[in-house]
């Protein structure tokens, strides 16, 4: 009996490749006849481009052609696609500093960049507007309200209630930092397109570049197989890669565009700066009476996604009688905004869980007991029950685990030396999101089974999900099973890798497509004139563990197949949630505890350790399931500690590259630990899998803002916590 | 010019080199080499970390002229045949790996710090390793991959 690989410490399947330089990523790749291109970039915040100078260009070495608005390559305008709302090189407009103003394509990359460089444009320039504190209050987009009888608004909730708190906070503009920069190679064979480049929805992508080419989708084949990381900036697809594309289409050959980091940081979105202010009503003993939730975020003119931070947290977090969530946007003239890992949870939960911290200095309720007097068992705007809820239980497991009863309320209370200790904690929240999907089953007669659907593994272990759930349900090892996925020509309806949706939504589809696979098999079994099994009914002939049976006989599926002739059988599947699950609030769960230092004298904050717990339904690989957790965490401590990039008068954003955009690095890292509740949710899916890539960021930077306050008796709103604020 | 380099024991030629251009860039689009990443050209993150006359050097920010006559190891030279080098079957087994493009970098960096320090302790890894950016932000299984590795 082959024992189920699933939610055990599976390996990735990928591994190997990876650890030797194999795995191909989209710059690796090197045509015959490959040519470099390299951007130019607007250098005023706003205006307009009079006139450029590429003569200095064109002369020099090796360059092969310099596109600008004067001599543009055709590109179709955005019709309803997410990301940037115009076409590069279409228009004179400049929208923010960094815009694709031009591309230079030469004979080799350092050519290339260099010709780039002799490039100069004149501009009319015209004010940015890059501030949201000036720019602000923005424009309402998303007003959530509920209020109880009788009352007549938020603030009169907020008014009558015994305690309140206003909490306000605001982040800059964050980096993905995905570690392979934006990176294509575009290879047109007759009016045939390959592009090799890093997506996490590898056939949108591959839809959206044949609009913006004007070709037919069927013409355009994105393919993606490993990327360096995700994390919602490669959901779009950016003018960069579909100018690289169109330049390959006008020089006839194949061309390589890899962004400099630099460049990434202004041609691809960011995170959205945002401020928000979060009003608390409550009774004396915490429970709350009114919870409000303002917002203005960042939104860019040329376009980006909509930062609307209370929706998803503070709209589901807790119960109470009344709430009010105005999301507003304000229009600024800086580079575009794109969803980045929680997007929109990460700023949420920081204010929202801020706040509650606040609540309980305030009330003297332990911040636990607090969150669990406000325990929401239900959606508490619309009234949909929790598919499944353990979030009490991550509370009582994770104070166990952490030793949270060792904590003192009393801020600067626990001493190591100079350094001042606190411990902080925060509830953690994610939408659970299970989109239709569909996965390919292949027994193939080399004694493998290739899985494949159409979704991207941005580092998130889909490869090996589609593994471990194909082997368990054939009842093979998980080496018997060939993982596909990251290939636009894969059967349609792989899903996009955001919204931490790709195994909730992947997995049913891999169990059908193996069931119908399996069908299939013992059909052609019977069917086929050269099977041992032929003319016999289907009902009388099974499968097992890799094997067709009947009558005393036993085949492997290889050997079967070879008999037949048939190099393979596969089937292809489509699952989609249930009519059901509209009844149901479907959410991840978890709480967070951090024990942080701050030095007496220096204000240097550095974190201890951290435990946290999840209710994440069932998980598919725990190997994996741990590096997604534990990484999310460790972004939260780039969210509270280290992350922000400023944005000047001008439009120019203050860091332009990873030496001064600082993230977390070994030396960051506290030991971790990371746990979660197996408890498969029963009305998401047969399986139960709820998804986990977002998660462990949502709320961890809360929780070590709020061990600082305990540590330190300093309340920090504006982040990064540096060390300047505590002093 | 034209560069003499040893890459991975092999005596490699490149013509019409830029005296200029980065290592990296020599050995990913030159010498068909991509296993050594670019990822901020300016030395930050390690992702292109590479043995150069046997010390871990930032490819990006070596000049190829500099590499002249030189002995280039990158993670491609890394296994013995078949068999993965400890360290990076250490990164397979702890779940080291993500997204897989620092790990190039990171197993290079790793073997070197063993190479010098055979039974690091913790804080030594992760000052050695603190140098070499991962995103995923797997920085404890990294570490877990540089014990189990030193262990081997």
């Amino acid at each position: 009996m082959t024992v189920s690989p699933i939610g055990r410490e599976i390996d990735r399947v990928d591994g190997p490749l990876k650890v030797t330089g194999s795995a191909p990523y989209a710059a690796d790749y090197r045509p015959e006849g490959l040519v470099y291109a390299y951007l130019v970039q607007a250098t005023v915040g706003r205006g307009t481009v009079r006139g450029m100078d590429v003569s200095r260009a064109e002369a020099a070495p090796g360059v092969i052609a310099v596109f600008t608005p004067f001599h543009p390559l055709p590109l179709k305008s955005p019709s309803g696609e997410s990301g940037e709302n115009y076409s590069a090189l279409q228009d004179t407009a400049v929208r923010f500093r960094g815009q694709i103003i031009g591309l230079v394509v030469a004979d080799t990359f350092e050519r290339a960049r260099d010709a780039a460089a002799l490039v100069s444009a004149d501009y009319t320039v015209t004010p940015s507007r890059t501030s949201l504190a000036d720019a602000g209050p923005g424009v309402p987009q998303g007003l959530v309200q509920k209020l109880a009888p009788g009352v007549s608004s938020i603030d009169a909730a907020l008014a009558s209630s015994p305690v309140t708190i206003t909490t306000s906070v605001s982040q800059h503009a964050h980096h993905h930092i995905a570690m392979e920069p934006h990176a294509t190679t575009a290879v047109w064979v007759d009016d045939q397109l390959t592009v090799y480049c890093g997506a996490q929805s590898p056939q949108r992508a591959a839809a959206t570049i044949a609009a913006r080419l004007g070709v037919e989708p069927a013409k355009v084949r994105l393919i993606c197989r490993y990327t360096g990381g995700g994390f919602g900036q490669r959901s779009p697809v950016w003018n960069e890669a579909l100018l690289c594309a169109a330049a390959a289409r006008a020089l006839r050959r194949p061309v390589k565009l890899v962004l400099s980091r630099e460049q990434v940081f202004t041609a691809i979105g960011h995170r959205a700066a945002v401020r928000q202010t979060i009003r608390l009503g409550a009774e004396a003993d915490g429970r709350l009476r009114a919870l409000s939730h303002d917002s203005d975020g960042e939104l860019p003119a040329a376009g980006g996604w909509q930062m609307m931070p209370g929706r998803d947290t503070s709209a589901v977090a807790y119960r109470t009688p009344n709430i009010r969530i105005d999301q507003r946007l304000v229009t600024l003239d800086t580079p575009p905004t794109w969803s980045m890992r929680a997007p929109a949870e990460a700023p949420g939960m920081f204010a929202l869980e801020t706040a509650m911290d606040e609540l309980a200095v305030r009330t003297g309720v332990d911040p636990v007991e607090l969150r669990l007097r406000n325990y929401a068992t239900e959606d508490p705007v619309e009234g949909h029950p929790f598919s499944s809820k353990y979030l009490d239980e991550c509370y009582r497991v994770g104070a166990e685990r952490f030793g949270w009863s060792r904590r003192t309320a009393l801020p600067r209370s626990q001493t190591d030396g100079d350094w001042l200790i606190g411990m902080g904690m925060a509830s953690a929240l994610y939408p659970a999101w299970r989109q239709p999907a569909s996965a390919r089953a292949r027994f193939r007669d080399d004694g493998r089974v290739a899985v494949a659907s159409a979704t991207s593994d941005v580092g998130t272990g889909a490869f090996t999900m589609l593994a471990v759930v194909g082997a368990d349900e054939l009842g093979l090892p998980v080496s018997s099973i060939a993982a596909e996925v990251g290939d636009s020509a894969l059967p349609p309806g792989g899903v996009g890798a955001y919204g931490s949706s790709v195994t909730t939504s992947t997995v049913p589809a891999v169990q059908a497509a193996c069931r119908a696979a399996v069908k299939a098999l013992v059909q052609s079994a019977v069917d086929n004139p050269r099977s041992p099994f032929a003319g016999l009914a289907p009902a009388t002939v099974r499968y097992r563990q890799g094997r067709i049976e009947a009558n005393g006989r036993s085949v492997d599926f290889r050997t079967l197949l070879r008999t037949m002739g048939v190099p393979h059988v596969e089937a292809v599947s489509t699952s989609a949630p249930d009519k059901s699950a509209s009844q149901y609030k479907f959410h991840c769960f978890g709480a967070h505890f951090c024990e942080v230092r701050v030095h007496r004298l220096t204000g240097e904050p550095r974190v201890n350790r951290f435990t946290s717990v999840f209710d994440v339904g069932r998980v598919v690989n725990a190997k994996a399931a741990r590096g997604q957790l534990t990484g999310a965490i460790i972004w939260g401590i780039g969210h509270a500690l280290l992350e922000a990039d400023p944005i000047e008068p001008d439009g120019r954003f203050a860091a332009a590259s990873m030496a001064d955009y600082l993230v977390p690095v070994h030396a960051d890292t506290p030991e971790i630990d990371v746990h979660w509740l197996d408890r498969p949710d029963p009305h998401i899916s047969e399986f139960g899998a709820r998804g986990l890539g977002e998660i462990g960021l949502v709320s961890s930077a809360a929780a070590i803002g709020n061990a600082v306050f305990n540590a330190t008796g300093i309340r920090v709103h504006d982040l990064p916590i540096t060390i300047d604020k505590l002093l | 010019m034209r560069l003499n380099v040893t890459v991975n024991g092999e005596p490699r030629q490149a013509e019409d080199v830029w005296p200029g251009e980065s290592l990296l860039y020599v050995l990913r689009e030159r010498l068909g080499l991509p296993g050594s990443k670019n990822a901020c050209e300016q030395g930050e993150c390690g992702s292109c970390t590479v043995y150069l006359d046997g010390t871990p050097v930032c490819a990006c920010l070596v000049a190829a002229g500099q590499a002249e006559g030189r002995e280039v190891r990158t993670v491609e030279g890394l296994a013995e045949g078949e068999a993965l080098d400890r360290v990076q079957q250490s990164f397979v087994d702890a779940g080291a790996v993500q997204c897989g493009f620092c790990t190039p970098g990171l197993v290079v960096a790793a073997h070197d710090l063993l190479a010098r320090v055979p039974e690091p302790t913790d804080p030594e890894i992760r000052e050695a390793l603190a140098g070499n950016l991962c995103r995923c932000t797997g920085y404890e299984k990294i570490l877990d991959a540089v014990r189990l590795a030193a262990r081997r």
